[in-house]
């Protein structure tokens, strides 16, 4: 795939090209296909520019970083002070942070460029992103279909050059999963490896922020710059990671590679092939397969949605119309406003996983829930560390199926949720994963997989995705819209 | 299981949300669903283990706490600049009868 952030990065610093007209170009590309791809429900144009006449200062100077002058986006839950940050929420009207997120504060300081904020799932409750109170994204590769969610807008602009890269949060597969349908690559970091200080919570327990990119490459220089502790954030972690990009080999010698057949079961088979070939593809070019057990898999569905609704129904309590976002009309006293404010500003979605997380945790019935999920959880922590002691990464498909045709939200809810089944087993143990494409359907639509390790080893996952990028035979065109240069 | 009226009632309430009649009679058979779902755990083939930790994340560590120090706040209209019409206060209206 094109490393993207190297190639821009290798104009900017040698003055081929300013950041000004770079992101004017952006601009362009996002005014001319946003009303087709709706990949940005708020744009920051004035304020990129302001970005992109310092990064040019920077740039003059010496030792600017890699990231200087690129033009990139943030879903829009991630916050950026003073401008739009609405979970594609009703109930988030109109609501500007007074404050910037650790993740955004990190890349302003290295002279990033913020193009907007991208649609998403309503709170990232989704996995199509058609919850979005603005309406669907589109998926650039076919706009008959979707994008896949909850960051479904940063993975269609990555796709449709509308962002050279952009950022998005992994609650159960909400990065992976929309970068699999949309051709992309997507990185969920190991819970604790990125602050999360200034992510509008979902399950706190499981939220992880991570890049949507154009490679492998890509994917780790833009981790390098946002990883690391953070006293904002009392879950991040200081672990000594040295520089990810510079350890990109693309050797995989004896690389010991994990295959779980539960992880194929109920797959779609043309998903399944690519996956498998893929697989084979490392072994002929020196891994070890290892045949692994993981039946945990199969609880993992129920633990998670167990949990995520739990710990959203808690974090949703906040929305009472008070001191920001939307406030109901017509009431007639406090309660009343709180009840119609919250009854008219959340999506139906999310009602249902508020009810459901207040149902798990009420009296009569946390043990039988909250509790017993929490003791399965621990348990599948403890499987995924037993398969990590004989094999160094996991590969297994992304999604069961490639993107579905636009309108799929509107099966029945039980039916979305088992779609999850691929990558929500590794939010509950904490771990990182990265989604890299590795083949089409029948249709043109882009497959993806899923290459999961250790906690805090990012290294070896990048590295083994690195390989196959490197070396693998590209599955599909790039797409022609967009920013090309 | 399926939920009672009554249940559903109080969960709602608990939830802060409102809903008409008919709107809480749709909203409860689909709860069913969902609820049944969640059921599945009870069939879940791991025993388990009892050691809880709080966030399940066991390899995290939390060695690093904030200093207890004053620290200057967001200036008062920053953080009132989402509330339409403020006098410099949050505006709700009046609850103590």
């Amino acid at each position: 795939m094109r490393e993207l952030l190297t190639t821009l990065s290798a104009k900017l610093q040698s003055r081929e090209i300013s950041s000004v007209e770079l992101t004017k170009e952006y601009i362009k590309a996002i005014e001319k296909e946003n009303d087709t791809i709706n990949a940005y429900v708020h744009t920051t144009f004035d304020y990129a520019m302001e970005c992109a006449e310092k990064a040019d200062k920077m740039l003059k100077e010496k030792n600017a970083s890699p990231l200087c002058g690129i033009p990139m986006a943030l879903k829009d839950n991630i916050c950026s002070d003073g401008h739009l940050t609405t979970c594609c929420s009703k109930i988030l009207k109109g609501f500007k942070p007074y404050y910037d997120s650790t993740v955004w504060s990190k890349l302003k300081n290295e002279g990033a460029v913020l193009l907007g904020k991208n649609n998403m799932d309503e709170f990232a409750m989704g996995s199509t992103s058609e919850s979005s109170c603005y309406g669907a994204p589109k998926n650039p590769r076919n706009t008959a279909h979707v994008t896949g969610g909850s960051s479904g807008g940063g993975a269609a602009a990555v796709a449709a050059n509308m962002a050279a890269y952009s950022w998005g949060s992994d609650t159960g597969g909400s990065i992976r999963q929309p970068a699999s349908y949309c051709g992309v690559v997507g990185l969920k970091p190991t819970y604790g490896a990125v602050s999360r200080y200034g992510l509008i919570a979902y399950g706190s327990s499981l939220d992880q922020i991570g890049p949507i990119t154009n490679s492998v490459r890509d994917a780790a220089l833009v981790f390098d710059a946002i990883k690391g502790v953070d006293i904002n954030d009392q879950t991040s972690v200081d672990y000594n990671y040295g520089n990810v990009t510079g350890a990109l080999t693309g050797d995989i010698k004896g690389l010991k590679i994990g295959v779980a057949e539960e992880y194929f079961e109920g797959i779609d088979p043309q998903t399944k092939t690519s996956v498998e070939k893929a697989i084979e593809f490392y072994e002929s070019n020196g891994a070890k397969l290892v045949p692994v057990k993981l039946p945990v898999l199969k609880d993992s569905l129920p633990v998670y949605y167990i949990i995520a609704c739990a710990e959203a129904s808690s974090n949703l309590g906040r929305y009472d119309g008070i001191r920001y976002g939307y406030r109901a009309d017509n009431y007639e006293d406090i309660d009343d406003m709180i009840y119609k404010t919250r009854s008219d500003g959340f999506g139906k979605e999310v009602q249902h996983r508020i009810i459901l997380g207040t149902y798990v945790l009420s009296s009569g019935y946390y043990d039988a829930y909250y509790k017993k999920a929490c003791i399965l959880r621990n348990d599948i922590i403890r499987k995924f560390n037993g398969v990590f002691d004989v094999c160094d990464v996991l590969i297994a498909p992304n999604a069961p199926t490639a993107a579905p045709t636009l309108g799929y939200s509107s099966k029945s809810t039980v039916e979305m949720y088992m779609s999850d089944i691929c990558t929500v087993p590794v939010n509950i143990a904490g771990l990182p994963g990265i989604s890299i494409p590795c083949g089409k359907d029948e249709s043109g639509l882009p497959i993806g997989m899923q290459i999961l390790g250790r906690k805090f080893d990012e290294k070896t996952v990048l590295n083994a995705a690195y390989f196959y990028e490197k070396n693998a035979e590209r599955a599909f065109d790039e797409y022609e819209g967009g920013v090309n240069l | 299981m399926a939920l009672s009226k009554e249940d559903f009632n109080k969960l709602a309430v608990l939830s802060r949300l409102k809903f008409s009649d008919e709107e809480a009679e749709k909203f409860r058979n689909e709860m069913d669903d969902i609820i049944a779902f969640a059921d599945t755990i009870n069939n879940a083939v791991s025993g388990g283990t009892d050691d809880i930790k709080s966030t399940g994340t066991d390899a995290v560590l939390y060695t690093e706490l904030r200093e207890d120090a004053v620290k200057e706040s967001l200036p008062n209209e920053k953080i009132l600049s989402n509330v339409d019409g403020s006098k410099g206060f949050f505006n709700v209206r009046r609850c103590v009868k």
